[in-house]
């Protein structure tokens, strides 16, 4: 099957061994154990400020009695250890269990057994670190040379080679190897004692190739211009207004305001404003949303490479899926994990994820979209009397008990009747999450759909993930500015 | 756990077969880190998971002649992958571009300050049965309360091993523990069906000290106070930041601010401001590593620097040398480092960070702060963060209250408040006696002069 000699100690006789060990004691287990190497390379001005290397191997178990978790994490991944990590890890189950009070069992399912391997066009563990840095030279170059005005460019590269192993007590046995780069650039304007700051990133699972096509080549072209850009903007001035979103944006709601409240886990935590919704109208009847994380999407985008937030299995061992959120504006689905489906008898749908090995799974999102309808950007704009068009985010967060947002843009245009005008900067949107899906007055068709790659943070844990849709408009917003 | 004097003789050998094989090289650094852990967690107020685990490695840092610089780590410690990680080190380090700046490692000190109290014994022998104590304390809390419907939270205790070698001589080694407890409170307005939610965490380098009930308590007034919100119309009026709010507005932006790092790239809302008044004379701010029992507290640094006490800023004024240094940017700038190399771990090349960052306390009682307030806001926690290139802060009062004739009334819905932070600073009217310690941060109460608030009530 390809697995590497690291991982050749998990084999039948050592499964065999588990199998004796946990049998009466606990009711189900799980084991992830990867090795990945990898390297990270940090520009700044041009200068390589790091350039690492690295081998990481490790190995998480996981165990489950009536409710009660056990987990158990080594670097150590000799037959020895691994048995003493697994006898400890059932114990660390069983004391869970004493005082849990949330009874329930996992749900049995089929064994998977299988073998993934994505192949990079041009794989990323045999190409020379000469190479990639010689793309991040030009990177830099090029955003340096784009202007007078440009002070500081940093450009940041990560990628990494991984194999790992999924096994656990049904029988299923999954193997999968790939690769993931991602590359940031960001670059500071500066003019008149004003200084601006742009940062765009490109991402993936694949090889060199993520960075061979137009937009990557001028990624951070991209970002010296918006800092130029950046630095005649003026501070909005407060108050409630009709807002254009960009895809980014649209992207970010769906994720940050929407899509964590169907997050199962937060619905069972009492913390979900979709707690008791499954069934009922919570938008207009023009949203669809939907989260979709599965391997084979990147032709959709014409891209030689898959979406940073894709995956084949999730980390559970159950394979991804497309999932209805909300169809024609009526709440159809939560997202879940083997504990949240077990406890709320639903079928698993693939979002149980952890950012390593080492990292419990929790309940997370894959690649979240808002479906496209019908309106262009130019009739969006030429429809609109007094409004601001917002693009790009900075970060956002949202309340989960209130489903209060709150999204900080890069940079925002004035629109007055019906033209964009002048560029505003560190626009602030707030908004209730249930309010907003019935105020979207409309929705850009599939011209005007786009995606973006990012790193969602949740109890410590950072997943790469993927959010979505078409430019939309809503009615009413409340905006921060500085006047 | 590998034993202490596996680690010496490893280190000696790796350094000696570096210098040997690449006569380019200027200096190497080893950076080796053990750690255990231990963590038990609650969901929908009941226990759900006990952890345990181990994550051991080490890194590998080397310098050229023209000062470029190499990095690999890994996580398996023995002596053959220890000489393959050096040689791959060494390869990115042929790699790299050369930097002038780049002159050194540290080299070896003759005096460390004595820090006490980093490391505490009860937590090495600590037990899943004595730690699941503290989880049950806090579950009580939200099981006795009817306005509690449910509670998130984690019980954590861990042990780090540190040693540093460079192949100046310097040799340093640390241990030190570490005890967490936190409590996510949700509360629901069994009239009004309105839910909302508290937050609140304590780190402590020693168990004794962790006060589990207070923490659930505390996160469960802070969920309460939330209740029933209210929006509001835009306002001209005082704020007051609650320890949390002075965390999120003034001690972590001017954390960032005078990183060196960031001073020297320009990216810092501070540039040019050096020795300048940046602030009322309330606005005392120092970096201190040495105070017994800190969470920030440390005698050496990630690079095996001494650490100190810098003054940072004094009655409003920006110290010429209140900037964190490590070794490198240290060096560039012409000074001594100030021993705020940070390393979260041994997978990271030294960045810099605070220590104990500390906003001194004022003469006034927290009560004396809202007393002649008769209509203003409290800012509890705010998810924003400001812009640090250029200091505008516009972001959501997330937790936040109306103050009125003195006392704290309700809950703020859509509220945002928008200003820039040298404003604010100078509109520091006072600060509260006392402080509340979140980490590595110390923070009071403190009054802010009117500030635009912006209400989404038209």
């Amino acid at each position: 099957m390809g697995i590497i000699e690291e991982l050749k100690v998990f084999d039948d006789n050592l499964i065999s061994r588990l199998n004796k060990l946990s049998s009466e004691k606990i009711e189900y287990w799980d084991i992830r154990a990867g090795s990945t190497i990898g390297n990270n390379i940090d520009f700044t001005n041009q200068k390589s400020k790091e350039i690492s290397s690295y081998e990481i191997l490790n190995c998480g178990i996981r165990t489950f009695l009536n409710g009660g978790w056990g987990f158990y994490v080594l670097n150590n991944l000799d037959k020895a250890s691994i048995l003493e990590g697994f006898t400890e890890a059932i114990k660390l189950a069983i004391q869970s269990e004493k005082f849990c009070k949330n009874k329930f069992q996992i749900q049995e399912r089929k064994p998977i057994i299988k073998n993934y391997k994505f192949n990079s066009k041009i794989s990323l563990k045999d190409t020379e670190i000469e190479e990639k840095i010689k793309i991040i030279k030009e990177q830099e170059k090029n955003a340096s040379n784009f202007s007078d005005q440009i002070k500081n460019t940093r450009t940041v590269y990560l990628d990494r080679h991984t194999n790992s192993l999924f096994f656990d007590s049904f029988g299923s046995f999954m193997h999968q190897e790939f690769e993931i780069l991602r590359l940031f650039s960001s670059v500071y304007a500066n003019e008149n004692g004003i200084t601006q700051n742009a940062l765009n990133s490109v991402g993936g699972i694949g090889g060199i190739e993520i960075l061979e096509n137009d937009e990557s080549r001028n990624i951070s072209l991209k970002s010296a211009k918006q800092a130029n850009e950046l630095l005649k903007a003026k501070s909005p001035i407060g108050g409630k207004f009709t807002v254009i979103m960009d895809p980014k944006l649209t992207g970010t709601f769906v994720h940050e305001a929407f899509g964590h409240a169907c997050e199962a886990d937060h619905v069972l935590n009492k913390e979900s404003i979709l707690g008791n919704k499954i069934g009922k109208q919570v938008a207009i009847e023009e949203i669809t949303i939907i989260d979709d994380p599965t391997v084979g999407q990147g032709k959709k985008f014409n891209l030689e490479y898959e979406l940073y937030g894709s995956y084949y299995y999730d980390d559970e061992g159950i394979l991804s899926q497309e999932t209805k959120l909300i169809e024609n504006g009526i709440l159809k689905n939560f997202l879940h994990s083997l504990e949240t489906s077990s406890r709320m008898n639903q079928a698993p749908n693939g979002h149980g994820r952890a950012n390593s090995n080492v990292s419990k799974p929790q309940v997370r999102m894959g690649f979240t979209y808002l479906e496209p309808r019908d309106w262009a950007l130019e009739e969006m704009i030429e429809d609109t009397k007094l409004g601001i068009l917002c693009e790009d985010f900075q970060y956002g967060y949202t309340d989960p008990t209130t489903g209060n947002f709150q999204f900080k843009c890069r940079f925002s245009y004035k629109i007055e009747n019906g033209e964009k005008k002048e560029i505003l900067r560190d626009v602030s949107l707030s908004g209730m999450t249930l309010e907003v899906l019935n105020r979207i007055s409309a929705i850009g068709n599939r011209n005007t759909f786009h995606y973006s790659d990012g790193v969602c943070g949740k109890g410590g844990q950072g997943i790469r993930v993927c959010d979505g849709g078409p430019y939309i408009r809503i009615e009413n917003l409340t905006l921060g500015g500085l006047n | 756990m590998e034993s202490a004097p596996d680690i010496y003789s490893l280190a000696s050998k790796g350094i000696k077969h570096a210098m040997r094989i690449d006569s380019n090289l200027k200096a190497i650094e080893l950076y080796f880190s053990l750690n255990r852990d231990m963590n038990i967690e609650i969901e929908e107020n009941s226990i759900k998971n006990n952890e345990f685990g181990f994550d051991n490695g080490f890194g590998v840092r080397v310098i050229d002649n023209r000062g470029a610089l190499g990095f690999s780590f890994a996580n398996k410690i023995g002596e053959k992958q220890l000489l393959k990680i050096i040689f791959i080190a060494m390869k990115m380090m042929r790699s790299g571009t050369p930097d002038p700046d780049f002159k050194a490692f540290p080299p070896t000190y003759t005096n460390y300050p004595n820090v006490k109290f980093l490391y505490d014994k009860s937590i090495k022998d600590l037990s899943l049965e004595e730690s699941t104590n503290y989880i049950e304390d806090i579950i009580t809390i939200c099981d006795s309360d009817d306005t509690a419907i449910s509670q998130s939270g984690a019980f954590s205790a861990s042990i780090a091993k540190t040693y540093i070698f460079n192949s100046n001589g310097l040799e340093v080694h640390s241990k030190e523990s570490l005890c967490s407890i936190s409590s996510h409170m949700i509360a629901k307005d069994k009239t009004t069906n309105d839910t909302s939610f508290g937050f609140e965490y304590q780190l402590s380098r020693i168990l004794a000290d962790i006060d589990a009930i207070k923490v659930a308590k505390t996160a469960l007034k802070k969920a309460k106070l939330n209740l029933n919100r209210k929006k509001i119309k835009k306002v001209k009026v005082p704020l007051i930041l609650s320890p949390q709010g002075t965390n999120s507005l003034i001690l972590k932006p001017l954390a960032t601010a005078i990183n060196a790092e960031s001073y020297q790239y320009n990216r810092s809302f501070l540039v040019g401001l050096r020795g300048e008044t940046i602030g009322s004379e309330h606005l005392n701010i120092e970096d201190n590593a040495l105070y017994d029992k800190g969470v920030g507290s440390s005698s050496f640094d990630g690079e095996g620097v001494p650490c100190q006490n810098k003054k940072i800023i004094s009655k409003g004024l920006l110290h010429k040398n209140g900037l964190l240094h490590n070794y490198y940017t240290a060096g560039k700038d012409g000074v001594e480092s100030t021993g705020n190399a940070a390393r979260s771990s041994y997978s990271s090349i030294p960045r810099i960070g605070i220590s104990n960052f500390i906003l001194k306390p004022g003469d006034q009682s927290r009560d004396d702060l809202f007393e002649d307030i008769k209509y203003g806001i409290l800012l509890n926690y705010t998810g924003d963060r400001p812009n640090l290139t250029t200091g505008d802060f516009s972001g959501l009062i997330l937790q936040g209250n109306i103050i009125e004739n003195g006392e704290i009334k309700e809950p703020l819905n859509e509220t945002m408040l928008t200003i820039n932070l040298l404003d604010l600073y100078k509109k520091i009217e006072a600060v509260s006696k006392e402080s509340r310690t979140y980490g590595s941060f110390q923070s009071p109460y403190v009054k802010v002069g009117n500030v635009q608030i912006v209400g989404s009530v038209n």
